[in-house]
């Protein structure tokens, strides 16, 4: 186990978006969150990284360190929460007045101040593992949504997470680039990181993922491998919603 | 220069125009470098720090940071920038403090750009997408890191065409200044003119060195929009 969290809640005012969500994250595991909008899933994820301040509920790594959001939590604590997972959004976020390179660079050399050198040189090869190497110096404009998104992979890599995060990665991209950027997620799979994704790309589910949670309304309502969930699903929510994505 | 002689005959009727015209440059262009210039640049660089701070002091979550800001933003832009003056000039010696008319005319100028500027900055900073905060926190960023390397230079580019507009609007304003006593561009074309009473010329020509001044900076302005816009999308 990496990291299992218990009795999650979290409230926008009176809207509950999360009640009570039992999950555990198994370290070197790929877990997947599907539901339709509105479901909770890129609340939960994002909570994970502390852009969300869950109203109840507790985080407990393996390594100890854990959060009670009864309590109040103090800054530090979401600092270290934060630290420990990189960030891959939807819209990919890039910053627009850095190139490739820099956009990677910046977490490392400006808040972990590592060595400059060292840093641009594991940048080089982050982007090159992206398959980036030759667009490095360019700037976020002059890249395609795909590139944009690899970009942003290359980034969360950089800042050495424990835990990668995947907020719907292809959902801003046209169908033609969908494929180079979860080329790049199944290899990272493959390299054994931990990563919690939220996708609404059925096939590419069933294949990377060891886990498969399926929400709705801010519950959990199915989990289990994807051959299970996704197959031979037993809620009837999860059927149909597997229907009408797959039958659109 | 024979075209402009006759250009300036027609205007003036006699050639002592023109020599009116050529002799009195000299004072008001040393006005205007003495003068206009400095008190143009010192306000305007104090009171983008103002208007910086005072744009943070909006934007707080905490509301004894917020209402002094609102408080300070709405009396300046409710008074005539000429009453601010007369009142820190004229006013402020029954309160026993007596400051100069330069000085004076700095402290009026950067608190109305601060004013000004500040909802400037204001709205460049919302104007910047909820997401790049968002991604500045997730590479390990803190609130005021995210702000000064990844929003405020996004900001900028925003608020480079309105914020000239303010600098431009304060070349021209600081010609307010020649009713304190300062001894700018425009106090001196109206010393020359009550001695030569050849207001039209006097004034025209005052005219016509602001507008340089404007026209140069505005060349300035489309040098740094240029820069700064060199990462983005045409």
């Amino acid at each position: 186990m990496y990291l299992s969290i218990k009795g999650l809640s979290k409230s926008f005012g009176e809207l509950e978006v999360l009640k009570d969500i039992d999950v555990s994250v198994e370290k070197g595991k790929v877990l997947t969150i599907m539901g339709p909008s509105g479901s909770g899933k890129t609340t939960l994820l994002r909570c994970l990284n502390a852009l969300e301040e869950p109203t109840g509920g507790d985080f407990t790594f393996a390594d100890g360190f854990s959060l009670d959001f009864g309590k109040k939590v103090s800054k530090q604590d979401w600092l270290r929460l934060r630290r420990k997972s990189g960030m891959v959004f939807q819209s990919y976020n890039l910053f627009p007045h850095k190139t490739a390179l820099e956009n990677v660079t910046e977490g490392p050399i400006v808040v972990q101040k590592r060595d400059k050198k060292q840093v641009q040189e594991m940048a080089e090869r982050l982007l090159a593992k992206v398959g980036l190497k030759d667009k490095m110096h360019l700037y976020p404009h002059q890249l395609s949504g795909g590139q944009q998104q690899r970009v942003g992979i290359a980034r969360a890599l950089a800042i050495e997470p424990e835990l990668m995060l995947f907020d719907e990665p292809t959902s801003a991209l046209d169908p033609e680039l969908i494929g180079e950027v979860l080329g790049v997620i199944k290899e990272l799979a493959n390299e054994g990181w931990t990563m919690v994704i939220v996708t609404h790309e059925v096939q590419f589910a069933e294949q990377v993922s060891d886990e498969v949670l399926f929400m709705d309304g801010g519950y959990i309502i199915e989990q289990g491998p994807p051959k299970q969930v996704l197959k031979e699903p037993k809620e009837k929510r999860t059927q149909q919603f597997l229907q009408r994505i797959l039958n659109p | 220069m024979s075209l402009l002689n006759n250009v300036l005959l027609t205007i003036t009727g006699d050639m002592g125009g023109w020599e009116l015209f050529k002799n009195s440059l000299l004072p008001m262009i040393t006005g205007g470098i003495k003068y206009t210039v400095p008190l143009t640049l010192i306000s305007f660089a104090v009171g983008l720090v103002l208007a910086l701070l005072t744009a943070m002091m909006r934007l707080s979550n905490s509301r004894f940071l917020r209402a002094p800001a609102i408080a300070y933003v709405s009396a300046i832009r409710g008074t005539p920038m000429l009453v601010q003056l007369f009142i820190v000039f004229y006013g402020m010696p029954s309160l026993n403090i007596t400051i100069d008319p330069f000085p004076s005319a700095i402290i009026a100028f950067s608190l109305n750009v601060g004013a000004y500027a500040s909802e400037i900055i204001r709205a460049s900073i919302l104007s910047i997408p909820k997401g790049q905060w968002e991604a500045g926190y997730t590479v390990g960023m803190s609130h005021s890191t995210t702000l000064k390397r990844i929003i405020l230079p996004q900001a900028a580019r925003v608020s480079i065409p309105p914020l000239s507009n303010t600098f431009i609007s304060l070349v021209k304003d600081t010609s307010l200044a020649s009713l304190i006593l300062v001894t700018e561009l425009f106090r001196r074309a109206q010393e020359i003119a009550a001695r030569t009473y050849d207001f039209m010329l006097i004034y025209v020509e005052a005219a016509i060195l602001y507008w340089v001044i404007c026209f140069l900076l505005s060349l300035v302005q489309e040098a740094i929009e240029r820069r700064l816009s060199r990462y983005t999308a045409r």
